[in-house]
């Protein structure tokens, strides 16, 4: 993900504002980090360069 | 418009993959959505799939389209048309007043629930019982990302009752409007435009 879509995106469950933390960038792309709630502390996952806004609930689950 | 029992599976409708292609339904959503985009819009594509709309509203000028998810298959494959994208739930990851236009060409066929839920590919198709299984969770949630002045795309079919789908979004305080309709082979495919009252 580019950097600037910190612009648009929150957190799904409380929508507040997500600090960003980078492991890996490569030519301006974020390839991985996590995203981190400013409010309920809950953290989401960028990997391979796409941010994974799922409620925790939701992540692991198989199609449905 | 048969009951249903003489149509085909909905993988043979759409083709066997496991991320929904641009089919006549993306198409029709993505010209119609096309002439409404302005120069310096933010877009979202809901459920982008492959990305294919919101790659042609970048296309049409937007300063950016960004696509959501819920499906890493197809979160993958928008990334690798060039698409931003982001996986989620509807509109459930984005600040408030953030979209210009938010297109949506939702699972939107009646399908028994003892035939969902196989795989990726079938999540993208079916939408439950009444066709409305993510259609009215975006209707009640959407606008809450509208910019002022935004608007909500969505595609539906004629069998997911059009009529039903303008009436459950009055009472989430939206207005409607059907902007292109066109005839199909089982259905007719229809562009609702939903906006604030």
């Amino acid at each position: 993900m580019k950097e600037d879509l910190m612009e648009i995106i929150c957190c799904p469950l409380d929508k507040h504002d997500l600090n960003l933390e980078v492991t890996e960038r490569d030519d301006g792309e974020i390839l991985s980090g996590e995203l981190t709630c400013t409010e309920c502390s809950e953290t989401f996952p960028i990997e391979d360069g796409i941010p994974n806004l799922l409620p925790p609930d939701m992540r692991d689950e198989a199609p449905a | 418009m048969g009951d249903g029992e003489d149509r085909p599976s909905l993988a043979d409708q759409r083709g066997v993959e496991s991320v929904y292609q641009p089919a006549e339904d993306s198409d029709l959503l993505a010209r119609t959505a096309r002439e409404r985009v302005e120069a310096g819009d933010t877009v979202l594509d809901v459920g982008t799939g492959s990305g294919y709309v919101a790659a042609t509203l970048a296309d049409a000028g937007a300063r950016r389209a960004v696509g959501v998810d819920v499906s890493p298959l197809a979160c993958r494959e928008a990334a690798d048309n060039g698409v931003p994208v982001v996986r989620g739930d509807l509109v459930e990851p984005f600040q408030r007043d953030a979209f210009d236009i938010v297109t949506f060409n939702p699972p939107y066929l009646p399908t028994p629930s003892e035939q969902e839920w196989d795989d990726w590919m079938e999540h993208a198709l079916s939408g439950g019982d009444d066709g409305r299984r993510l259609v009215d969770p975006f209707l009640e949630t959407v606008e809450r990302v509208l910019a002022p002045g935004g608007e909500g795309l969505m595609l539906v079919s004629s069998l997911t009752d059009p009529d039903a789908v303008r009436a459950y979004a009055s009472e989430q305080g939206l207005a409607s409007e059907q902007l292109a309709s066109e005839k199909h082979p089982y259905e007719a495919l229809v562009v609702l435009r939903f906006y604030r009252v």
